[in-house]
């Protein structure tokens, strides 16, 4: 018997000796303790909430992608500390007299196995996205490079995007027609280089591992785990490897953001954003921050549907909803009320003021003037009581956020009932799409640092429009502005616009423009955080004493 | 015997074709697009995509396209990790899940048979009760809250063990334990309700007039018998905690496969949805077969006859 | 009864002739009870029905009958909770947003009103109105959302456990009782509904159906009772080659007789406690299709919605997952105690 027992124990132990095996620990664990010099440990450490799909910039779709890229390689420009694109791989950046043509001169840099970056390298990674149909495509009509839009409908070969390798260094770039956002546009991930020998060389593995993908940004990828984290080292072949202070970056990926905070509390990480149920845990903590994000979370209106699609009641039901008590007491993660499409605090005009300074609030009232506005709308369509429902994705914010208009919205509104209808976020988008719903708790994230991003989404037929909306004043406005280069006049276009979406038709109701809240070390200094494209720029970041 | 096992992993077959193909037209149902970033394709592009992974096609011809892969064990690339092999993906990813299922297993069944015996031989008493009380609120109260309690104190303020992350066999126990607690409440449970029963039975009755030992009949006949609606419960549960548990997953950052399963449903990865779901009922189904024959072990009153169930 | 009478009336002579003892026994001292022939087959004492006994034996289950009593309480209180202070389970003020207990004359027990620093929040922001159990972030009464949320999780609970017993038990005595054929379409009808993920179901129904109580009791009957039918099934294989069973079906007993009488008490044991298992789940079940959009229509909620809430902010505001968690543990307890018992009473072979 007692045989027995001990020869099922060996077993069981040969079994786990097995399964250990299969298991995939990351081998992260030893610290890196490099103290030449008695120096700082240049480590930082930070969690993601997701894995990285693929590296590849020709597919990358999501913001954690975006911020690996952005570290490891280097395209023309790139983000500096107030979002604003400065030259990086390029010198110099001419532009023909109808700022059509530009023409970028590169510098002498190196892909992580030796071989210069060209301007060829951009040439086949910018018609690799449109050969393969990439999802970030677009990006090359909103950029207005020649032919990016007959390619993307298929009218054209890839091979006749407007992009052109001069020689080694000079590279040519036409346009459609001058288009003020260009620069901005190529701090974007989706216009980096790639070196076509190796790309061909991996064929459909490149970019799946840390090995399958060449660099020629501030850092290395050294280490990649799928599902647990990734390691960045200093790339000391960077042409600018002198402004870069950190010898190592880990990255943990962390999916609960209560796992994230107690993996802080044992300084096993540096940097947590925290969960709106968090916040006031930590509200008082020193190293508690809150940021602003350039995200939008609005009401959508069918504008097809018998009551909502009258003006007065959506201005009744903007002016319904305190916003100010949802960012406050029910999110308080960093977020603020929005009274118009365009976030603050982002998108300065030429003359340098705030686009939110600017336009001031739409559609704000009291109570009363809601209800003023309530009843004439509801004459003007002939109705008494009204039950729309509400299209929300099942998260646990667009739960808060429709409970609380939920309330608001019926106490405020005299025979205003609503209904929630959560379901997945793909059924919702596919809900959204098809307008078969009321109203629809929807965000938006900026794919560029302007705000246009935000404006020509109202187009007819435009792919995120999905409420029926059209006015051809938009229309033609926009139109206008993406060509206008008297960046004066443009923006009083892009000011304009906002105020026919919102003064004009009460199209939408803005809620709150999203924020971030965080807890970060203060030993950390000079992590950058930007609105659009990548979230982080590690280049300029250092570990104080 | 033979021909009752031939039989049955013909059934076997036949099960799985039928879960496949009800599983891949009720997905095909669900409205939405397996491409990633869809809120920002266009029309046009989506066409593109469509006609590119053959998803313009009506629904039945790519269902026996999907089907001719599958003979060819090909479970093709997954839509929102391009490039990566849904078999890659499962086999990556179960290593983590059935290690802490596993681990989860023999805690759970430990603790599990210790409780039920307590409570089965001091029937009625404090034990009892105090037993019972363990086991239901082990299984009233979510695991993930045991999770988090589990992680804050033995993670945070006693920095016994690591709190999350993947990183080495000290960073399985949390998790194994968090999940184990189903587990101890299922064998407790029915450990009691059965050990009572067959305390009372004719067998151990005699056994005891035999003059073997108390010790030696709960051993040799009340725990044995006791075993059989445990292993009917326990072998559908090791399944499904094996294969993982989206919760458990999420809070210990556990790399498994059970948090895959989920996401890739709520984004419509179709090729990982039918991959994992082929490799989950394959194993449900395997299991299932096992615990009939193992029936046949624990109560030789129990036979496969030509015919009979089979 | 006429039989018992005749008892009692010899029993007393036996009872007058103990006041002498003869000194010789002799045969003529016997007198021939009156004896009906035809009657020599009866059982002497009243006969109890096999359940009637067992109503019995639960009765003396000290156990069972606390858990009996708490169990009432806690739907009395379900009941009338709501409407025991002026707050609404929906009215939402976010100015007394995250307030803390409090009860006047309990604030020794921890509802004081102060907060995880040690702030009296009542104080700090001047509210007059005690909250029993708190609020939450929107500022809604939790006292009355526990007690109306433990109305739905007690309804989901016995929904859940009728439709263990009704289909779970059904189809598990049909395909072992049968076997064969029978039995094996039937396991493998229910290897297949195991094997569909279950989620995609969900969402389906979230898309056709309207969400509410329906759309719940549609979900739990797809999968809810797989784990009963199988385990009584595997009960079923087990009795069905037992002695007593192939003895009662030798003496031509009929098969509802046989499984009402024989088979069915029993199966009982694992029964209840797989009914035990699967309330809980399905009281989870239930929040999970509540988040996902199938469940309850925000701004109702069930203890499991509420214990999902509270736990996100478990650390800082601990009472809004203490107190739901307490009332759904105190419920499974006493379920399980009970169940217990009644385990006990139902077996046959606890009899004494």
């Amino acid at each position: 018997m007692r045989k027995k027992i001990r020869n099922s124990a060996l077993t069981l132990g040969m079994a786990t000796a097995l399964l250990l095996s299969g298991c995939n620990f990351s081998n992260s664990t030893e610290k890196v303790d490099d103290d030449k010099d008695n120096k700082v440990n240049q480590t930082l450490n930070v969690t993601e909430p997701a894995d990285v799909p693929t590296l590849d910039s020709t597919k990358a779709h999501d913001g954690i992608a975006f911020t690996v890229l952005n570290n490891v390689n280097e395209g023309l420009y790139r983000q500096d500390e107030n979002n604003l694109p400065i030259k990086a791989l390029a010198t110099e950046h001419k532009e023909s007299e109808d700022k059509v043509v530009h023409t970028f001169t590169l510098r002498d840099s190196k892909w992580s196995n030796g071989e210069p970056v060209t301007a060829k390298d951009f040439e086949f990674a910018w018609k690799r996205v449109m050969k393969d149909n990439s999802p970030y495509a677009f990006m090359f009509v909103t950029a207005g490079i020649k032919n990016a839009e007959a390619i993307l409908n298929a009218e054209k070969d890839a091979d006749e995007l407007g992009i052109k390798a001069i020689d080694e260094k000079t590279l040519e770039v036409t346009l459609e027609a001058a288009n003020p956002l260009f620069q901005t546009l190529l701090t974007f991930p989706t216009f980096l280089p790639q070196n076509q020998k190796f790309v061909e060389e991996k064929g459909d593995q490149y970019a799946l591992e840390a090995d399958g993908i060449l660099f020629n940004g501030p850092f290395k990828l050294v280490e990649w785990t799928h599902e647990q984290g990734w390691k960045y080292e200093k790339n000391e072949d960077y042409w600018d490897a002198k402004a870069v202070k950190l010898d190592n970056i880990n990255v943990y990926v962390v999916k609960d953001p209560s796992t994230g905070t107690n993996l802080y509390e044992t300084e096993k990480v540096d940097r947590v954003e925290l969960s709106s149920a968090l916040v006031d845990q930590y509200k008082d903590d020193e190293n508690f921050q809150t940021l602003k994000e350039s995200g939008l979370v609005f009401l959508r209106f069918n504008h097809k549907h018998p009551v909502l699609g009258n003006k007065d009641v959506r201005k009744a039901i903007n002016m319904a909803i305190d916003k100010k008590g949802l960012t406050d007491v029910i999110l308080k993660d960093g977020s603020s009320p929005l009274n118009g499409v365009v976030p603050a605090g982002f998108y300065n005009s030429p003359d340098n003021k705030d686009y939110r300074e600017l336009n001031g609030d739409f559609n704000t009232g009291t109570v009363k003037e809601a209800q003023e506005a309530w009843a004439k709308g509801l004459k003007e369509t002939g109705q008494k009581d009204v039950t729309v429902s509400i299209n929300i994705a099942d998260s646990d914010d667009q739960k808060k956020v429709a409970e609380y208009i939920q309330a608001q919205l019926e106490d405020n509104l005299p025979g205003f009932k609503l209904e929630i209808k959560a379901v997945p976020f793909a059924q919702r988008l596919e809900i959204e799409k098809a307008i078969e719903y009321d109203l629809s708790l929807s965000s938006w994230g900026p794919d560029y640092s302007d705000p246009m991003t935000y404006l020509d989404m109202w187009l007819k037929g435009g792919s995120a429009n999905r409420m029926d909306y059209y006015n051809p004043k938009l229309d033609e406005l926009v139109a206008k502005a993406r060509t206008e280069s008297d960046l004066t006049k443009r923006y009083q276009m892009l000011l304009d616009l906002e105020k026919i979406l919102l003064e004009e038709d009460a199209a939408i109701a803005p809620l709150y423009q999203e924020g971030e809240s965080i807890l970060i070390r203060e030993k950390i200094n000079g992590v950058l955080v930007h609105p659009t494209g990548a979230e982080f720029t590690y280049k300029w970041a250092s570990i104080k004493e | 015997m033979k021909r009752y096992l031939v039989k049955r992993i013909g059934y076997m077959l036949v099960t799985l074709f039928v879960i496949v193909t009800i599983t891949f037209f009720l997905m095909q149902l669900l409205p939405g697009t397996p491409f990633t970033n869809p809120e920002k394709l266009t029309d046009q592009q989506m066409t593109i995509l469509n006609a590119k992974y053959g998803l313009d096609q009506p629904v039945g011809i790519q269902y026996i396209r999907y089907l001719g892969n599958l003979v060819q064990g090909d479970l093709g690339y997954s839509f929102q990790h391009e490039g990566r092999t849904v078999s890659s993906m499962i086999s990556d990813r179960i290593g983590p899940s059935a290690f802490i299922g596993l681990q989860a297993l023999v805690f759970g069944a430990i603790i599990g048979l210790v409780l039920g015996i307590i409570s089965a031989l001091k029937h009625n008493s404090i034990f009892d009760y105090g037993s019972v009380a363990i086991a239901v609120i082990g299984m009233s109260i979510p695991s993930f809250v045991f999770a988090a309690l589990l992680q804050y104190y033995v993670g945070v303020k006693l920095e016994w063990l690591p709190v999350a992350l993947w990183e080495g066999y000290s960073s399985t126990i949390l998790p194994s334990f968090a999940l184990s607690v189903t587990v101890t409440a299922t064998v407790a449970r029915f450990i009691r309700s059965e050990m009572l029963e067959v305390l009372g039975q004719d067998y151990v009755i005699t056994a005891r007039a035999k003059g073997m030992t108390e010790n030696q009949v709960i051993i040799k006949h009340v725990i044995r018998n006791a075993l059989i609606p445990v292993v009917t419960m326990l072998g559908p549960l090791a399944v499904s905690i094996m294969t993982g548990t989206l919760v458990i997953e999420k809070i210990f950052s556990v790399p498994g496969l059970g948090e895959q399963f989920t996401l890739s449903i709520l984004v419509l990865d179709y090729s990982v949805i039918m991959g994992i779901t082929i490799f989950y009922s394959a194993l449900f189904i395997f299991v299932v077969f096992l615990v009939d024959i193992i029936y046949g072990f624990l109560d030789p009153r129990i036979t496969y006859k030509e015919g009979e169930s089979a | 009864m006429k039989n018992s009478q005749e008892k009692e009336i010899g029993r007393k002579d036996i009872q007058n002739q103990n006041a002498y003892i003869p000194e010789e026994i002799t045969a003529d001292m016997f007198v021939k009870a009156p004896l009906d022939p035809r009657k020599s087959e009866e059982i002497g004492t009243p006969s109890v029905s096999f359940w009637k006994e067992a109503f019995q034996r639960l009765a003396k289950n000290r156990g069972s009958m606390i858990s009996l009593v708490l169990l009432v309480l806690l739907i009395i209180l379900a009941i009338i909770g709501p409407s025991m202070n002026e707050f609404t389970y929906r009215g939402q003020n976010i100015e007394h947003s995250n307030m803390p207990p409090k009860v006047q004359g309990l604030e020794w027990l921890g509802f004081d009103g102060k907060d995880a620093k040690g702030i009296d929040q009542y104080a700090e922001k001047n509210v007059k109105t005690n909250y029993w159990f708190g609020t939450d972030e929107f500022g809604r009464d939790l006292w009355t959302r526990v007690w109306k949320g433990t109305q739905i999780s007690l309804f989901i609970a016995v929904v859940a456990a009728a439709l263990d017993l009704i289909i779970g038990v059904i189809y598990g005595g049909i395909s072992s009782f049968y076997g064969g054929r029978v039995d094996n379409i039937m396991q493998r009808i229910i290897e297949v509904l195991v094997g569909i993920p279950n989620l995609i179901v969900i969402i389906l129904f979230i898309l056709i159906l309207e969400p509410g109580i329906k759309s719940i009791i549609l979900a739990m009957i797809i999968t809810g009772w797989v784990g009963m039918a199988r385990v009584v099934r595997g009960q079923v294989l087990q009795l069905k080659g037992q002695e007593f069973v192939l003895a009662s079906r030798t003496l031509g007993a009929s098969n509802p007789r046989l499984i009402w009488k024989h088979i069915l008490p029993n199966v009982m044991g694992p029964i209840i406690v797989t009914v035990m298992f699967t309330i809980p789940t399905a009281i989870f079940f239930e929040a999970f299709l509540s988040f996902i959009g199938l469940g309850l229509q925000a701004p109702l909620a069930s203890l499991g919605v509420l214990i999902e809430d509270g736990y996100k902010s478990m650390r800082y505001f601990s009472y809004k997952l203490i107190y739901p968690a307490i009332i759904i543990s105190t419920i499974m307890i006493c379920f399980n105690l009970l169940g217990d018992g009644l385990r006990d009473a139902l077996d046959p072979k606890m009899r004494k």
